[in-house]
């Protein structure tokens, strides 16, 4: 298959594992150079991205930082732009999950939540843009949810988050169609990643509800991910695509 | 590899614009198809022998009317006899009669959805059946229209026939999700083609301006988004609309 990426670069946050880890390869094996971020330094992480980094002949640099720190977005962001390495292609990922009811989500929850996923991605989405604006043309992709688009109990606050993350991306996609930058998100429903916290009972009742009747893969996101970040995706923005197996 | 190297597709409105795209694209990647047109014209057919020698791939050029369900019928007989099975049908084909809602005339209503809804659910009920013996499962898409997502002035046959494939389209695939059949819709915004080469330049400038690109999208976009949802990479999208309109902000 001819590689859809070839010269490109992208920055993907959360992809240490699961659907970042899936879309990280995905972007590699297209022959895109990557920036790859995870919260915390170690050892398996470096060695597994230096293998897919050899496997597939790109450059690939690991950053570390946390969501939740200003100062360390920022850094990373500096670090990034630094490099004078074109940023192509951005992929939101990292986020944070959480499932409490309304009554119970404390205020600390639900702020943490939208830290990791909202102000986070927003100020870093807005740092990286000024490398973003060099390119001929460039992709920015977030990675929401279901549960954002949805009314699924226990999701106020996750919920919540990724809706403001999905109108976020409609906005920014009227805000930076004429700088040539395509907005446009996922939204993921029940994947299977070790982020996945409902057990075997509540899953046959999720699969049941769907029209495949399956959960969601890893490398089923990175699919759309993969179409989102290339040419083939031109004349699409502002779009919010559920990869869901069509829940009902 | 292509990316739909050894697969078969079944494209109707190849003549021109988007299907005319869709046919080059597919076959450029790989794919064999049945290239569906009302119209058989010297140049289709010329243009067919050319892409089939330039990608080595068969393209089988399909004739009928889909405003007559018997040479529907036997288009699908001419598809079957092939013997090649079908893992994607991308329909097309469409037909548009602009009226405001006053001056709609039952006839052109009538007309319009035996086009873009009975001929779609009664070619893919055939189709569909194929690729169902097949078992190994498979994607149709049907094209809708932005306008069949919002309305629009002077487009009540077109935009409501274009409402009404959507529902459609998802009903199958709630059916269908089981036996491995994606179901997918698009709704193209304003692509430059035959379609609005009627419509005065100040509109479709005044139209386009409300966009985030700014400006009419190309046939081969489109394409390149079927491409997209009948390859293995959209394994987990199905029942879906998928908005190809440069950005609107609605």
């Amino acid at each position: 298959m001819s590689r859809i990426l070839e010269g490109k670069n992208a920055v993907i946050t959360g992809a240490r594992q699961g659907i970042g880890r899936a879309i990280a390869e995905a972007y590699a094996e297209n022959g895109c150079g990557l920036w790859v971020c995870s919260r915390t330094d170690d050892e398996a992480f470096r060695k597994d991205m230096k293998e897919l980094s050899e496997k597939y002949g790109v450059d690939i640099r690991t950053i570390f930082f946390d969501m939740m720190k200003e100062d360390e977005i920022k850094s990373a962001a500096k670090e990034i732009l630094g490099s004078k390495i074109p940023v192509d292609i951005l992929v939101n990922n990292a986020g944070a999950t959480c499932r409490s009811l309304f009554q119970m989500t404390s205020m600390k929850t639900l702020r943490d939540v939208f830290e990791v996923d909202f102000f986070g991605p927003y100020l870093f989405t807005q740092l990286l843009l000024r490398a973003m604006m060099k390119c001929s043309s460039a992709s920015i992709i977030n990675i929401v949810s279901t549960a954002g688009l949805d009314a699924n109990a226990g999701r106020s606050a996750y919920g919540s988050a990724k809706a403001a993350l999905a109108c976020f991306t409609r906005v920014l996609s009227a805000e930076l169609g004429t700088k040539n930058i395509r907005v446009n998100a996922i939204a993921p429903g029940v994947t299977q990643t070790s982020l996945l916290t409902y057990d075997e009972e509540q899953l046959a009742e999720i699969v049941a509800d769907s029209a495949q009747g399956v959960i969601g893969q890893p490398e089923d996101i990175a699919g759309s991910a993969l179409f989102l970040a290339s040419d083939s995706s031109s004349f699409v923005t502002g779009q919010i695509i559920r990869v869901d197996g069509f829940v009902l | 590899m292509k990316s739909l190297e050894g697969k078969t597709a079944v494209i109707t409105g190849c003549l021109q614009g988007i299907g005319r795209a869709a046919m080059d694209m597919f076959a450029r990647n790989g794919a064999n198809v049945f290239a569906c047109s009302l119209k058989r014209t010297e140049e289709f057919e010329n243009h067919i022998e050319e892409l089939k020698n330039e990608c080595g791939v068969e393209i089988i050029p399909v004739y009928f009317d889909m405003m007559d369900d018997e040479s529907i019928k036997s288009a699908v007989k001419e598809i079957q006899k092939a013997k090649i099975p079908i893992d994607a049908l991308v329909n097309i084909a469409g037909t548009d009669k602009d009226a405001l809602f006053q001056m709609v005339k039952m006839d052109d209503l009538r007309s319009t959805y035996q086009v873009n809804v009975f001929a779609q659910i009664l070619f893919s009920q055939y189709i569909v059946k194929l690729m169902l013996r097949h078992g190994k499962g498979g994607s149709v898409i049907f094209t809708s229209s932005i306008s069949g997502l919002e309305g629009r002035a002077g487009q009540l046959a077109y935009a409501s026939s274009k409402a009404a494939i959507v529902a459609a389209a998802k009903t199958m695939a709630a059916e269908l999700g089981t036996s491995k059949i994606r179901v997918n819709t698009i709704a193209p915004g304003f692509i430059d083609t035959e379609m609005y080469k009627d419509v005065p330049k100040e509109t479709i400038e005044n139209k386009i301006k409300r966009t985030a690109l700014k400006r009419m999208g190309q046939p081969e976009e489109i394409a390149s988004v079927l491409m997209f949802l009948a390859s293995e990479r959209s394994s987990h999208i199905t029942g879906q609309v998928i908005r190809i309109d440069g950005g609107k902000g609605v």
